[in-house]
């Protein structure tokens, strides 16, 4: 079954070039111009992943990931022109899992894209423990004292990357290449504003986080 | 008994006696403590306040204009206050002298008048009438006028008068009078002396003037002696002194006070407009001085206000231009973005799809791909180019142990490395150095040097050492290639500045990997420099703070390579280097000026390669 990519972009022959590029790679795209129908589109054609522009007409690509995330967790990858911090940081907080810049090549996308549409290998029954959250893999399921705690794939991901190896620290290329599947060094700003958005769902106080704990000058380490 | 009595008295005496001793010398004790104490106490607080009243000169044109009034008020008050008082005592002085000495030469006169009329019978009669001559001349009334000393010449020819012995007033004996005039009087003739005295009254010392003469009583010459007494004269003197010192202080306050008004009212506004620049220079561009009247200091806060409003307009203009440029930067890059991804899509399919075209459009494609990547990373160049300009970069420092990111570096250039042949070696002492950094900048910096070190190599090893002192770290990427000349050292940071260009297009590049490298490394607060030499190669050295906002002293490593032995001495290079930095000023903006000499431990040499950077 081939995989539906929601391509939202305002710019046509964009949207049309990465809709050759996609299609090329054996994925189904959709497209929709404008932020203002990008959750009607999205609903209707529930996507694996969504491709979002960061500047769009009619609504802006943050508020559409806010959208977006607000009632799905699906993967959400930001198309950005603007390289500047606040900007990326912006996207990344909104819901968005990863951001490739443009000017990009036809292959760094698609890559993007696989990796974020990684089919969960099958995973044997697994229950790892980080403080008193408990993580059951299998079961893609996050508990703390039997509620339930909801995370996006990815964060899953970055929470069992570190769950699995309790005694390791894992410095932020390292998670990159990991949860995100970039062999290159990459932005490092996309660690570090899961690593938050994680702690504000499963630390019972984000400012002294107990579950992922920073290592000065290394990296991030599961809590004992 | 008695005797057992005194024992025990004497005991008990000496049993007290103890007993005092020792309570004294605790006394003395606690006193002495008391006092160390205290000292110890009040030395912060004296030093404390030396400090501050020395601050305060330093500081307040007031205090120190007020201070220096009063000081030299003090002074020529005292030079004329002392000019006064002696001038008035001479005076004082000279009157009662000038009177003395009539007065005495009318009296002596009259004694010797009234002893050489005196019937010498008996011997009685001869004591009462000398004495009663000599009483006389005390003046008449409660208050004696003059006193008298009346004293027999010592050796005498003639033989000598017994009944009349040496007398003197009250009080008073020969001892009163001065050896010296004594000498005086009774060496001379007839003429009359006078010196200057004390004299016992009642319980007192009194100042006065002795007048000294001789008279004959009966073939027998005495010395008589008058004492004026100038008690009245003195009293009358401290009088006036003491009404000169008062009012001199008086006066010194009011001066003072004066000095203070008029200080106050210059200063003040001098001191408003420096709180009025002070704010305006913290950024504060609303703020004005207040102007009153139309004197010098209303003209100066006039001028001034307008100067701030000029310079408010001129940094509002600037601000909002900077804004504009930024928000131009943004457009720019957004809409020359999107259609070059398009582009380079489009590319890259047709690149990938070459085989199948003839030779012409095989070779077109290649063409459009290979440009359009240049293109690309030029255009992102720019970009970055310009939102340094705009002031819109910002430093996102996080601790990173530097190694890991040279790791990266040096494993990401592998691959080009591997195609020029060159090998990258990393030397350091440490194993890990936590630097407060932004680490997309940084490996953005030491990439471009890197990578520049490898192209320029020439197959050689290429060296990277890092190493760190207490509050700076500093990176330095050496290679053994073409190399560069001083002046071409001093350019490399330049824009669009190619040492060779027609070699350099080859390498590709956009020509301002360099000078963002600088822009960089500036907003770190960090040097980076660059060393060359034709034929041996050329070193760039990066120097950062260890913390986020900290000051480089020196840095840790040299600059110019040990390896090797340059031509020409120290001077020679030195006068070379400052001419290429006086004929590139902007070669030193990357490293603060007053930081230059003290980069590293060859001062003048130093000074001249942080030029270069």
């Amino acid at each position: 079954m081939k995989a539906r990519i929601l391509v939202v972009d305002d710019d046509e022959a964009l949207a049309e070039m990465i809709g050759i590029v996609l299609r090329n790679d054996g994925f189904d795209p959709v497209f929709c111009a404008d932020g203002g129908q990008a959750l009607d589109v999205f609903r209707s054609s529930k996507p694996d992943l969504v491709l979002l522009d960061l500047m769009l007409p009619g609504s802006d690509g943050i508020e559409v990931c806010r959208q977006i995330r607000g009632e799905s967790d699906v993967p959400i990858v930001m198309l950005t022109a603007k390289s500047d911090t606040s900007d990326v940081v912006r996207g990344l907080e909104s819901g968005a899992d990863d951001y490739v810049p443009k000017p990009f090549k036809p292959a760094e996308l698609v890559a993007r894209v696989r990796a974020r549409l990684r089919p969960g290998e099958q995973k044997a029954p697994e229950t790892l423990r980080i403080a008193d959250v408990t993580i059951d893999v299998a079961g893609h399921m996050v508990t703390r004292g039997g509620e339930r705690i909801s995370l996006t794939p990815l964060e899953f991901d970055l929470l069992v990357a570190l769950a699995r190896k309790p005694w390791q620290v894992f410095t932020r290329e390292l998670l990159l290449e990991q949860v995100w599947g970039y062999r290159h060094a990459a932005d490092t700003r996309l660690v570090n504003v899961h690593v938050q958005r994680l702690r504000s769902k499963i630390e019972r106080d984000p400012e002294a986080p107990e579950v992922v704990l920073t290592v000065r000058g290394v990296g991030y380490k599961a809590g004992s | 008994m008695q005797g057992s009595g005194r024992t025990l008295n004497v005991q008990r005496l000496l049993l007290l006696g103890r007993i005092w001793t020792r309570r004294a010398l605790i006394l003395a004790l606690r006193v002495s403590r008391l006092v160390v104490t205290a000292l110890r106490h009040l030395r912060p607080g004296l030093r404390y306040m030396w400090k501050s009243l020395l601050r305060r000169w330093r500081r307040s044109l007031e205090f120190r204009t007020v201070m220096m009034t009063i000081l030299l008020s003090v002074i020529s008050f005292a030079v004329v206050g002392a000019y006064l008082s002696n001038q008035i005592a001479n005076n004082l002085f000279q009157e009662r002298l000038t009177q003395a000495e009539s007065e005495s030469r009318y009296y002596v006169k009259q004694v010797q008048d009234t002893f050489d009329g005196a019937q010498v019978n008996d011997q009685s009669s001869v004591i009462t009438l000398v004495y009663d001559t000599l009483n006389a001349v005390e003046g008449n009334g409660s208050v004696i006028q003059r006193r008298y000393v009346f004293e027999a010449l010592p050796e005498q020819t003639k033989p000598r008068n017994r009944w009349v012995e040496s007398r003197a007033s009250d009080q008073l004996t020969v001892r009163v009078i001065p050896p010296e005039l004594r000498k005086a009087v009774q060496e001379s003739g007839k003429e009359q002396y006078w010196a200057s005295t004390e004299f016992p009254v009642g319980n007192q010392d009194h100042p006065g003037i002795a007048v000294g003469n001789k008279v004959t009583f009966n073939g027998t010459v005495y010395e008589l002696y008058l004492l004026y007494d100038l008690e009245n004269a003195q009293q009358t003197l401290d009088q006036i002194q003491n009404v000169l010192w008062a009012g001199g202080a008086a006066l010194i306050i009011m001066i003072g006070g004066i000095a203070w008004y008029v200080t106050r009212n210059v200063v003040s506004p001098v001191s408003h407009a420096a709180v009025v620049s002070e704010k305006l220079a913290a950024g504060q561009l609303q703020e004005r001085m207040v102007v009153k009247g139309e004197d010098e200091v209303a003209r100066l806060g006039a001028s001034f206000n307008h100067m701030a409003a000029s310079l408010q307009e001129q940094i509002t203009q600037l601000a909002t231009l900077s804004q504009m440029q930024q928000r131009f930067v943004s457009d720019v890059s957004h809409e020359l973005r999107t259609p070059l991804t398009t582009v380079r899509m489009a590319a890259e399919v047709l690149f990938d799809a070459r085989e199948n075209f003839d030779p012409v459009n095989r070779r077109s494609a290649e063409l459009l791909y290979n440009q359009v990547e240049r293109f690309q990373s030029l255009l992102s160049d720019l970009l970055e180019i310009s939102r340094f300009d705009a002031g819109a970069a910002v430093l996102e420092a996080e601790p990173q142990d530097i190694f890991q990111l040279i790791g990266q570096v040096i494993e990401g250039a592998a691959p080009v490395a591997a195609e020029y042949g060159s090998e990258v070696r990393l030397t350091s002492r440490n194993k890990s150095i936590i630097v407060e950094m932004d680490s997309r900048r940084i490996d953005r910096i030491l990439r471009n040097l890197l990578l520049n070190a490898v192209e320029h190599g020439e197959g050689k090893p290429v060296h990277v050492t890092v190493a760190a002192n207490h509050d700076a770290v500093a990176v330095s990427v050496r290679d053994h290639g073409i190399g560069m000349t001083p002046a071409e050292a001093a350019r490399v940071f330049d824009r669009f500045w190619r040492a060779d260009p027609a070699r350099a297009r080859t390498t590709g590049g956009s020509g301002l990997g360099l000078s963002i490298a600088a822009e960089d490394t500036k907003l770190h607060n960090g040097w980076l420099q660059a060393w060359g030499q034709k034929g041996a190669g050329s070193n760039f050295r990066l120097t950062l703070p260890l913390r986020k906002g900290g000051t480089i002293v020196k840095s840790p490593l040299h600059l110019e390579p040990h390896d090797l032995g340059l031509p020409g001495t120290a001077a020679d290079r030195q006068v070379l280097l400052v001419d290429t930095q006086e004929a590139l000023p902007r070669a030193t903006d990357v490293v603060p000026p007053d930081q230059q000499g003290t980069a590293d431990d060859g001062g003048a040499q130093e000074a001249g390669e942080a030029g270069r950077a």
